[in-house]
């Protein structure tokens, strides 16, 4: 008997074959002694299997059983309302370290550059140096870039050894 | 709630009443469906421990997930098809752990099973049941994970071979050729363990 023969039987057995197969295979049946031996077998275990499930009970007292989903529960419904708070204060560490950081650099370039900040030429220097800005409206905070020339521009005898324009 | 007389209640008035957060309700569902849970459970999985952890794990999600219930099945189904996805994760994750594909099971689809000649003998008039019992329980530990997956599927979930293979990821071939071989596998072994005797 070859495979697909065996498995339309099977298919027979657990009602999976379309009507017309089904009728071949009953056909099969009624002149096959091995087809139907199969078949027999395929019932046999199936009922067999069937009777063993009905005895398998938890291995542990009711309330026992209970306690620990209950415990469970409790613990995931505590520790669902946690993870939110933590998940919020995260949101708001991520954009104040950035932000802190930017006004920290902003502070130490006015610093920096005392004198220039009263005539109004700190802006045109910085401005001059590859400096750019991001303004926030929403948020109300201004981004500050900053290339030093002096960390750029090597002196004339070294740059006269290094750079080949 | 408070008039709820639980014992007595359906399991549709109970399922209510959990939504609501009724833990009592709660708990007389799972007094009364534990065991079919466990044993769904333990049939998949053969190990006690394993199973009870996994049949817990089935309930707490239960009750995290009440309000998905549509009562378009039972809700014994509903729960049972927790449980089962459980283990099916789980024995996922085991056969990864093992580097062991639960698809790769064509040698055992096929082969020396498909080729043994019929058992003759009905199992279940030769031995008392709860002999028998021990002699499948045995029997079916020596399935592998995924026959013996379809297997408890089929004949206890009585789920189609479509459904099946939907559930396990895998076709409608794979289904019925490893549903075949663990019959017969079966059989095979529910034989020996009677002429061993």
């Amino acid at each position: 008997m070859n495979e697909d023969l065996q498995l339309k039987l099977q298919a027979y057995l657990d009602g999976e074959l379309p009507s017309g197969e089904a009728r071949a295979v009953a056909e099969l049946l009624a002149r096959d002694s091995a087809a139907r031996a199969l078949l027999a077998e395929l019932t046999n275990t199936r009922d067999a299997i069937l009777s063993h499930e009905a005895d398998i009970k938890v291995p542990e007292s009711r309330e026992f059983y209970w306690s620990k989903i209950r415990r469970q529960i409790d613990r995931e419904e505590q520790a669902a309302p946690a993870i939110k708070t933590i998940s919020f204060s995260e949101r708001i560490r991520r954009f104040l370290v950035p932000a802190g950081a930017v006004a920290t650099v902003a502070i130490a370039v006015m610093l920096t550059f005392p004198g220039n900040s009263v005539n109004g030429d700190a802006f045109t220097d910085v401005a001059d140096a590859d400096a750019f800005t991001y303004h926030d409206y929403e948020s109300g905070t201004t981004l500050v870039w900053l290339d030093y020339p002096d960390e750029n521009i090597l002196p004339e005898s070294e740059s006269d050894d290094t750079l080949d324009l | 709630m408070a008039d709820m007389d639980y014992s007595a209640a359906q399991d549709a008035e109970l399922v209510q009443a959990s939504r609501t957060g009724d833990m009592v309700a709660f708990e007389q569902l799972v007094a009364r469906h534990r065991d079919k849970i466990y044993a769904r459970a333990y049939m998949m999985m053969r190990n006690e421990e394993e199973a009870v952890d996994l049949s817990q794990e089935a309930w707490v999600k239960a009750w995290q997930r009440l309000v998905q219930f549509q009562g378009d099945s039972s809700f014994t189904t509903w729960m049972t098809r927790i449980v089962i996805n459980l283990c099916l994760d789980q024995l996922r994750k085991r056969k990864r752990q093992r580097a062991e594909s639960i698809e790769a099971m064509e040698e055992e689809s096929g082969g020396v099973e498909r080729q043994m000649p019929v058992v003759m003998v009905n199992p279940t008039e030769r031995l008392e049941r709860a002999e028998l019992r021990v002699r499948i329980d045995d029997a079916l530990g020596k399935l592998s994970e995924a026959h013996r997956t379809v297997l408890v599927l089929h004949e206890f979930e009585h789920m189609e071979y479509k459904n099946i293979a939907k559930t396990m990821k895998c076709s409608i071939g794979t289904v019925m050729s490893r549903l075949f071989y663990a019959r017969r596998k079966m059989a095979v072994l529910l034989q020996d363990l009677k002429t061993s005797e």
